[in-house]
């Protein structure tokens, strides 16, 4: 018998029309993401199956990959007769240690002359024939005895491993991820890249007052965050000189406000361009002035396109808990400035009034700043694996 | 030249050597400095250093970077002495440890700390038995190499660790990984304090690893600038072959250690045809040692004669040379046995071709040896 992977879909298996396209998807990403392992996949509406040798490695990518529910190591069978099922299952037990066990059967095909539970009970009684002292625990056994039947194969596995579930990224389309150095956009994106979005992230850059490091920081986010999509591309807006004509020509209560809504403007007309259907961005209802409900519509009325804040209802520390789990946080914390946090009033307005932002925007050419940060955008793809150090590492 | 001296030290691979040129020129500037010349090294740095905790699935505040295995084991067992000796003041290690463990014991003996020696079986696995019972509460610390330097010894560290798990959970386990790693594969997460060097697989001398596992707390010996438990500037070129040669020693071990295993094979063999020669093998010795005993000739004629044939071995470890073999002297206990050992240390990159010329030249030295007595 063979070893071999199963996979077993999360929540796609719920499209009815569409299912061909999220499996094929899911495919396409589980071989970008083995790109390095040699394997191969063949699957069907219910199942795909990996056959490969470094089944460990293939694991731990696939736990990191989302539309899966769960994977097993099984081992394969060429046939569904129940003689030969029986006689390489009592084979396969001969190296487990167990007292209790349990069996549960699936079968694929209905045309089965036996139906779950008869191969159920036949397999028991076999089992307590053959091994000594060992007995039947239905709720809580040491060794659970999975066997699947399908057309022609079957298959035996005794371990689950959970997937990380959501759709395949991609199968919803594109996202635009206003990505900062702080905790919480990484793990604004990794949510959206859970729901099956392809994510690529805009990054506003304000040299000399925010240094490379901090670009270097936000690169590292986005590297993290390929490992769910196999890759990000980073576009990195120059803002300097818009935060420099806020910084010297707007009242500084609004500079927060003013600086929210230009960043939405860029993206949002850079979303049209590299067709994202969706901006993303990493806001928590109050944690920080321009996040009050007030600061949250003044912001947003800019632009058209719908904002996806996955993180809107979360505490501080639900956040960071999840982002600790993708490792962004370590990165996170690195006390590079950012653009958020270099000229940062003393007293932010925290209900900022529409027609006084709209009024306080106008002191500075906006329209011509903005037209002049798209045309300099630095579009950085970043892989899963950092090539850039191949040769010398 | 016919080098079977690896487990000494390693030559460095020209990959490496070429990474250690261009990084030494093309990256000098600090890691720690704000200009982009110091970023350009602090990206590779990072790099270099998830590169290591990716190998071994480790955290990168559990990696801390030394100058070798020797300040490893003295920052693993001296921070652990400092941190914990309001707990206890025992600390137990193996017979069939480093020179330089022993060193380190010697100083925290002079310092009021117990140190106790756990008795291995005829195989040189230590005896969990003994084990169980020298644990005490005072017991905070113990040290068992994961591989031993002169019979290539492989000890199980993952039952060592849950047998002073049961006993004292809150015993610290360090082993010194230096001849393990590379060799034979390593989970660092068995144990709460490792060491290695580079230079044993391939890479520059000056420069190894102490592993720290997260949840163990230990002092530093050394102080700086930062609140690292290892303060100073990095060395980037000197970790980056770290890096390297981790990655290369570390990938298709078992495709080596088969090639090694059959030139072991290939030496064994021809040695059984002198009735006097004794090799020095228990079944967990891991087959890139072979250490054989010459009984009637004292290993250093021996080592010199061969030396004018431009092959290199060791009479025991390089870092203990001349003195009695403490490890055969342990298995064996026969004095003659460990006083006359040849330790043969073989690399994948060893070729069929040496061993013969190895072999020739073996086999005309011993005759005339053998006649002298």
């Amino acid at each position: 018998m063979k070893k071999i992977i199963i996979i077993k879909y999360g929540e796609l298996t719920t499209k009815k029309d569409n299912i061909s396209f999220f499996i094929n998807t899911l495919k396409d990403n589980i071989k970008n993401a083995l790109i390095n392992i040699n394997h191969e996949i063949i699957f069907d509406k219910g199942r795909m199956f990996i056959s490969t040798e470094n089944y460990e490695e293939v694991v731990e990518v696939l736990t990191n990959t989302f539309g899966i529910h769960e994977i097993n190591i099984a081992y394969e069978l060429d046939n569904n007769n129940i003689e030969l099922i029986s006689n390489n299952l009592l084979e396969l037990l001969k190296s487990k240690e167990f007292n209790t066990f349990k069996v549960n059967t699936k079968r694929s095909d209905k045309n089965y002359p036996l139906n779950s539970m008869d191969i159920n009970k036949k397999l028991g009684s076999l089992i307590l024939n053959k091994f000594k002292n060992k007995k039947v625990d239905v709720h809580n056994p040491d060794l659970n005895i999975n066997v699947e039947i399908r057309f022609n194969k079957s298959y035996f596995y005794f371990e689950k491993v959970k997937g990380i579930g959501g759709y395949p990224v991609g199968t919803l389309g594109k996202g635009l991820l206003m990505l900062s150095g702080g905790i919480d956009s990484p793990v604004a994106g990794y949510y959206a890249l859970k729901r099956g979005i392809r994510i690529e992230a805009i990054y506003f850059e304000s040299p000399p007052h925010t240094s490379l490091n901090a670009k270097n920081k936000v690169l590292s986010l986005a590297r993290e965050l390929s490992k769910y999509g196999g890759y990000v591309k980073v576009h990195i807006v120059n803002f300097t000189k818009i935060q420099e004509a806020i910084y010297k020509n707007c009242p500084h209560e609004y500079m927060i406000t003013i600086m929210r809504r230009i960043m939405y403007r860029i993206s949002e007309r850079l979303s049209y361009k590299i067709n994202a259907k969706v901006l993303i961005n990493g806001e928590s209802v109050g944690q920080v002035a321009s996040q009050t409900l007030t600061s949250m519509r003044v912001i947003n009325e800019v632009v058209k396109i719908p904002v996806l804040r996955p993180l809107a209802c979360f505490d501080k520390i639900e956040i960071i808990n999840v982002a600790k789990n993708i490792n962004t946080y370590d990165i996170s914390i690195l006390p590079y400035e950012d653009c958020c946090t270099i000229f940062v009033p003393d007293h932010p307005v925290i209900n900022p009034i529409s027609s006084l932002a709209e009024e306080y925007e106008k002191l500075i050419p906006y329209e011509e700043l903005i037209n002049e940060a798209l045309k300099n955008i630095e579009v950085i793809k970043i892989l899963k694996e950092n090539k850039k150090f191949d040769n010398i590492l | 030249m016919v080098y079977l001296d690896y487990s000494a030290t390693t030559p460095v691979l020209p990959e490496i050597l070429d990474s250690y040129n261009k990084v030494t020129k093309d990256y000098f500037g600090n890691p720690n400095s704000l200009h982009s010349l110091g970023t350009k090294s602090k990206e590779l740095l990072n790099e270099a250093l998830k590169q290591i905790c990716d190998i071994f699935k480790i955290n990168n505040k559990e990696l801390i970077i030394t100058s070798g295995a020797t300040e490893s084991n003295n920052m693993a067992l001296i921070g652990t002495a400092l941190s914990c000796g309001k707990k206890g003041s025992r600390i137990i290690v193996s017979k069939l440890e480093h020179e330089s463990i022993y060193g380190i014991c010697k100083y925290l003996e002079k310092n009021d700390f117990i140190i106790d020696y756990v008795n291995n079986d005829s195989d040189g696995v230590i005896d969990f038995e003994d084990l169980k019972k020298l644990i005490t509460k005072d017991t905070i610390l113990v040290s068992i190499c994961a591989v031993n330097s002169e019979l290539g010894i492989r000890q199980p560290l993952k039952t060592i660790k849950q047998i002073i798990n049961k006993e004292n959970p809150n015993i610290i386990f360090h082993s010194d990984m230096t001849q393990a790693i590379g060799k034979v594969p390593v989970i660092l997460n068995d144990v709460d304090l490792a060491s290695f060097s580079a230079h044993k697989i391939y890479g520059a001398k000056g420069v190894g690893v102490l592993y720290k596992k997260n949840s163990v707390n230990i002092k530093p010996i050394m102080y700086g600038s930062s609140d690292n438990l290892r303060p100073g500037t990095p060395p980037l070129p000197l970790i980056v072959t770290l890096s390297k040669a981790l990655r290369i020693a570390t990938s298709d071990l078992s495709k080596k250690e088969a090639k090694i295993a059959k030139l072991n094979e290939k030496i064994s063999l021809s040695l059984k045809k002198y009735p006097k020669i004794l090799i020095n093998k228990t079944k967990y010795s891991i087959p890139h040692i072979l250490n054989i005993s010459l009984m009637d000739i004292k290993p250093e004629t021996f080592i010199h004669a061969l030396e004018k044939h431009q092959i290199y071995v060791s009479s025991n470890t390089a870092c203990s040379s001349g003195k009695i073999s403490a490890a055969v002297l342990n298995i064996y206990k026969d004095k003659t046995r460990a006083l006359t050992t040849l330790r043969i240390s073989l690399s994948h990159l060893t070729s069929n071709e040496e061993i013969s010329v190895f072999l020739n030249a073996f086999d005309g030295i011993y005759d005339k040896l053998n006649k002298l007595n």
